[in-house]
């Protein structure tokens, strides 16, 4: 299927509807959520709205989830899936990522949810900012056009925008929207020149096609080089990844929490399922020029992120930093490419959704009315004023630190060994002795929970609700490493439509 | 059978969770029950091994993550099956010594019961990636012990202190375990299979380096010892006991498991097979000159470990029957002998409240059952014939001087500081320096040892009696080990 510019297109038929409508089956259940969530906060009696929409989005975002599932069983992910002309798929690889991104969001709202009460904000605006920022990441994994990326890409940002800056009366959170912003915008105008220039060299903004053009065609095209470079400057940006990370910590620390924790999942997985999308899959054969680019920037993340986190005094800020290097650690998985590295970029993608998020949401108990609590004092004795969250932190933090039997662990053990079997064992070494470093500050984490208090400081109240979610990331932490074939599996079976690219 | 080495690490990992939720006063019996059904599962294993038989015993095999071939493989050979005992029998001994009085009893317990099941999984362990998972697990619990119920002014510095030293050691081992299985072509972790396919000598050197140096942290081998003094000053009697007498033999053990089989000649810029045993002696001599100029007496055991840490080492590299079963042998007798050591001078403060030599002198007329253990021990840990460390350390240099007999020179000098160090303690500790003016006062109060701790003791000095008089009852299970051990590594050439 060729197809350059709309006047090669044939018209829509009205049959291909169903087809296509069923491709993207879940982010249509997210839109629609995010409508009827939309209204329901304009209809409904003031005091009951916060909750109903919580509620819808949790439905909504389920119903997502399970049909996402339900194509995965049902086989219908194996082929390319194609819809709307080529510029989405509903393939296993874009499954995975709308199961991620929706197990992401319900865990979001029910933190979220608890949390606006205890700080006295807006409830349901913050529940429909998380939809359409789900929107936008699911796009990005079911993206196969260049247009599709962008579009996802800017779905996402724009949402998560006006998220960081919820805090309205907070002069930090005001700080972290605009930086977020400015720089995102300025990543987004990387991408977008990068993309142009793609376009201008292949003629086409399909990556299927990109992929044929650039095996036939001459592949050392300076234009084409430049737009893979333009990419990855804008990519790197959006994972958070050192030289282009400057923003995160300030963003993260202004953001609300649940917030905080949404995006250091969210956007990093979006943004590796962007990445391996155009990089891995319709760039694949200018392998060896993006491949020296992101080592470069895996070996800045680890050093740099791991480095910095040292000196915080913030979780939010350490959490930030800590994102960097394990951007730097998926990377590996990345450059390694081939189904064994992709697998292993998508099993770390998951761990890192309960490892990470379990960690926020941990902190996120402790927010009361004035502010949101995530400095190292404030964890002080955690585990003596409950040794429930106590011990959840503690299997987060080893699990980030990578201590086997947790999802972490294997996470690592299986980016590392696809690093090295695709002869990239220096940067695996700085992998590793850059993992040690982050022991450090993990740790030093676990010695503020574990610290004895010299008196009893009870927990605020109303954080019950969100036990629940707790006790099941943190099963996850753990079942995931025991048993952590099926997850793999999941893993390859994502990366089996990446690897017939241009073939 | 079958199932018993699953068995062997579950129990105490199952034991030590229920632990840690039981209230404070069934949690210490239902310790001493987990660690004593988990010394008579040891012996079970021990009573019905074959020393006929060479190879594996026992063995559990299962696929884990089929994707890269990570096997769930346990067994047991002459090797590791004395190790096991070893471990559940400090353990218990351990869970035994622990007063009733300790901080967050149930938590305490709980993390030693965890810490015995990582080091008994690392005992059964024939999948380097199984192997690793339980190299891990038992760090944790020994970070948490070590730092929340340390001792002395800052017992966080010397957990962290521990903890980095190791871990910067163990990640490089996972480098090391990635590596044997992309560079041997064997694609699997599984251990037996990965020393049938050794690739060439130049990535051994670079594998060698990245398992060796997980090793030579935890045993410790000279340069890597410093975290040692911290940790063992800072750390509470009974995880002491576990800590000293068990996890550092992990170390020694994992090189001849592991590094010799799957490594046997690792020479590229430089021979490494050459380095260690040089480093060996180097900390057999070191140890020994630093517990020469220690005054508190933890320390000076402590050192001690060091230099006799450096006998097993530079047994196992003598790359001979002789010095690998004397290190074997060593093991167990270090792993006897030190937490004795510990137990008596843990004794000793509680009844003096200080450890420090100048001040503790005479204690003899005050407590002579004590005395008397204390120089039986001493003899122990110098190597006196009759007792058990004398074998051992016998074996290793004999193969050290077939080796090389300047090593086995160099080496026998830790032999001899060894009484002056031990001797000055114990004449020091026990007996006045100087010779009474006046008539000795006499003695008023007897703060003799308590039965509880004799019972405690008992069984180690039984022991140092029984492996000193009868030490083929582990080398009839070292044949089957030392027609294996000729091939593991190359003459220092």
């Amino acid at each position: 299927m060729e197809l350059i510019g709309s006047a090669t297109l044939p018209a829509y038929q009205p049959a291909w509807a169903l087809n296509d409508l069923g491709a993207i089956a879940p982010i249509v259940a997210v839109t629609v959520t995010l409508l009827i969530g939309v209204v329901a906060d304009l209809v409904a009696p003031r005091p009951l709205r916060g909750r109903l929409v919580a509620g819808i989005s949790t439905l909504g975002l389920l119903v997502a989830l399970g049909t996402a599932v339900f194509r995965y069983l049902a086989g219908w992910g194996t082929g390319p899936a194609l819809a709307y002309f080529g510029f989405a798929t509903g393939d296993s690889f874009a499954l995975l990522f709308e199961m991620l991104f929706a197990t992401l969001g319900i865990l979001t709202v029910i933190v979220a949810s608890s949390y606006v009460r205890r700080r006295g904000f807006l409830e349901s605006e913050l529940h429909v900012l998380t939809l359409a920022a789900v929107i936008g990441m699911m796009v990005l994994g079911s993206a196969t056009s260049l247009v599709t990326v962008f579009l996802g890409l800017e779905t996402l940002s724009i949402a998560l925008y006006v998220a960081c800056g919820f805090n309205r009366r907070d002069r930090a959170s005001q700080e972290s929207a605009a930086k977020y912003l400015i720089i995102g915008g300025f990543a987004s105008a990387f991408v977008l020149y990068g993309m142009a220039l793609v376009y201008g060299a292949t003629g086409s903004t399909q990556l299927g096609v990109i992929a044929s053009r650039i095996s036939t065609d001459n592949a050392g095209s300076p234009l084409l080089l430049l737009g893979v470079l333009l990419m990855g400057v804008g990519f790197a940006f959006k994972v958070s990844a050192a030289p282009f990370h400057m923003w995160t910590p300030d963003v993260y620390q202004g953001a609300p929490l649940p917030v905080t924790a949404f995006m250091s999942v969210g956007t990093k997985a979006a943004a590796f399922a962007m990445i391996i999308r155009v990089f891995g899959y319709g760039l694949v054969h200018l392998g060896p020029e993006w491949q020296a680019l992101l080592a470069f920037v895996a070996a800045t993340s680890m050093i740099v992120g791991n480095l910095m986190a040292i000196v915080q005094s913030s979780v939010k800020r350490l959490l930030a930093y800590s994102g960097i290097a394990h951007a730097g650690y998926i990377l590996i998985g990345v450059i390694a490419g081939g189904s064994t590295g992709i697998a292993a970029v998508l099993f770390y993608l998951f761990a890192y959704l309960f490892m990470n998020f379990g960690a926020f949401a941990v902190v996120s108990t402790l927010a009361t009315r004035d502010s949101d609590r995530d400095d190292f004092s404030d964890l002080e004795g955690l585990a003596y004023r409950s040794p429930t969250l106590g011990v959840l932190m503690t299997l987060f933090m080893l699990s980030l630190a990578g201590f086997p039997p947790l999802v972490g662990f294997f996470g690592k053990l299986f980016l590392f060994t696809a690093g090295v079997q695709a002869g990239y064992t220096w940067l695996v070494v700085i992998a590793v002795l850059a993992s040690v470093v982050s022991v450090y500050y993990y740790f030093r984490v676990l010695v503020h929970v574990w610290t004895p208090l010299p008196e009893a400081r009870p927990l605020p109240a109303g954080i019950r609700g969100i036990q629940g979610t707790l006790w099941l990331t943190g099963t996850f932490v753990v079942a995931l490493g025991i048993v952590a074939a099926p997850l793999l599996q999941l893993g390859f079976s994502g990366a089996q439509p990446l690897l017939t690219a241009g073939r | 059978m079958s199932g018993i080495l699953s068995l062997i690490w579950l129990l105490p990992a199952a034991g030590g969770v229920l632990c840690a939720l039981l209230p404070r006063r069934l949690t210490r019996v239902a310790a001493i029950l987990v660690a004593a059904g988990e010394l008579v599962l040891t012996l079970i294993v021990a009573y019905s091994f074959d020393s006929s038989h060479h190879g594996y015993q026992f063995v559990e095999q299962a696929t884990w993550v089929p994707q890269f071939n990570v096997g769930y493989h346990l067994g047991v050979d002459g090797l590791s099956v004395w190790l096991l005992v070893l471990n559940a029998l400090i353990a218990l001994v351990a869970v035994l010594a622990t007063p009733a009085r300790t901080a967050r009893l149930s938590s305490f317990l709980g993390l030693m019961l965890l810490m015995e099941a990582g080091m008994a999984g690392v005992f059964e362990a024939l999948d380097l990636v199984l192997f690793y998972v339980f190299w891990e697990g038992m760090l944790i619990p020994a970070y948490f012990l070590l730092w929340l119920w340390g001792e002395g002014d800052r017992p966080w510095y010397a957990a962290l202190k521990f903890v980095l030293y190791t871990l910067a050691g163990s990640l490089l081992m996972l480098v090391g375990v990635i590596g044997e299985y992309a560079f041997s072509g064997a694609h699997t972790f599984d251990i037996a299979t990965l020393a049938a396919h050794q690739p060439s000598p130049a990535i051994q050197f670079g594998l060698f380096f990245l398992f060796a140096i997980a090793f030579v942290v935890k045993v410790p081998v000279f340069p890597f010892h410093s975290w040692l003094p911290d940790a063992y000053l800072a750390a509470p009697t009974p995880f002491l006991l576990m800590f000293a007498g068990v996890m550092g033999k992990t170390g020694a053990y994992a090189m001849l498991r592991i590094l010799l089989p799957l490594n046997p000649q690792p020479e590229g810029w430089w021979n490494w097979n050459a380095v260690l045993p040089v480093l060996a002696v180097l900390g057999i001599i070191w140890g020994a000159l630093l517990a020469l100029a220690q005054r508190d007496i933890k320390a000076v055991v402590a050192y001690s470990s060091i230099s006799h840490m450096g006998f097993i080492v530079l047994g196992i590299f003598a790359f001979n029957a002789q010095g690998q079963q004397g290190a074997v042998l060593q093991m167990l007798n270090h792993g006897i002998i030190i937490p004795a050591l510990f137990l008596l001078v843990a004794g000793i403060q509680a009844r003096t409240g200080t450890r420090d030599r100048e001040v503790l002198s005479d204690l003899a007329p005050r407590m002579p059952v004590m005395a008397g253990v204390f120089l039986i021990v001493t003899m122990a840990a110098l190597g006196l014939p009759g007792l058990n460390s004398f074998v051992g350390e016998f074996m290793t240099l004999l193969g050290a001087w077939q080796f090389s007999p300047w090593l086995a020179v160099a080496g026998a000098i830790g032999l001899v500081l060894a009484p002056v160090y031990m001797l000055r303690l114990f004449q020091g500790l026990m007996y006045s320096r100087t010779q009474p003016a006046h008539a000795p006062e006499p003695v008023t109060k007897r703060t003799d040892i308590a039965r509880g701790e004799l019972a405690l003791l008992a069984p180690l000095v039984a022991l140092m009696f029984l492996l000193g008089l009868y030490p083929y009852l582990i080398t009839q299970f070292l044949p089957a080990l030392g027609q294996g051990m000729q091939v593991l590594g190359s003459r220092w050439s």
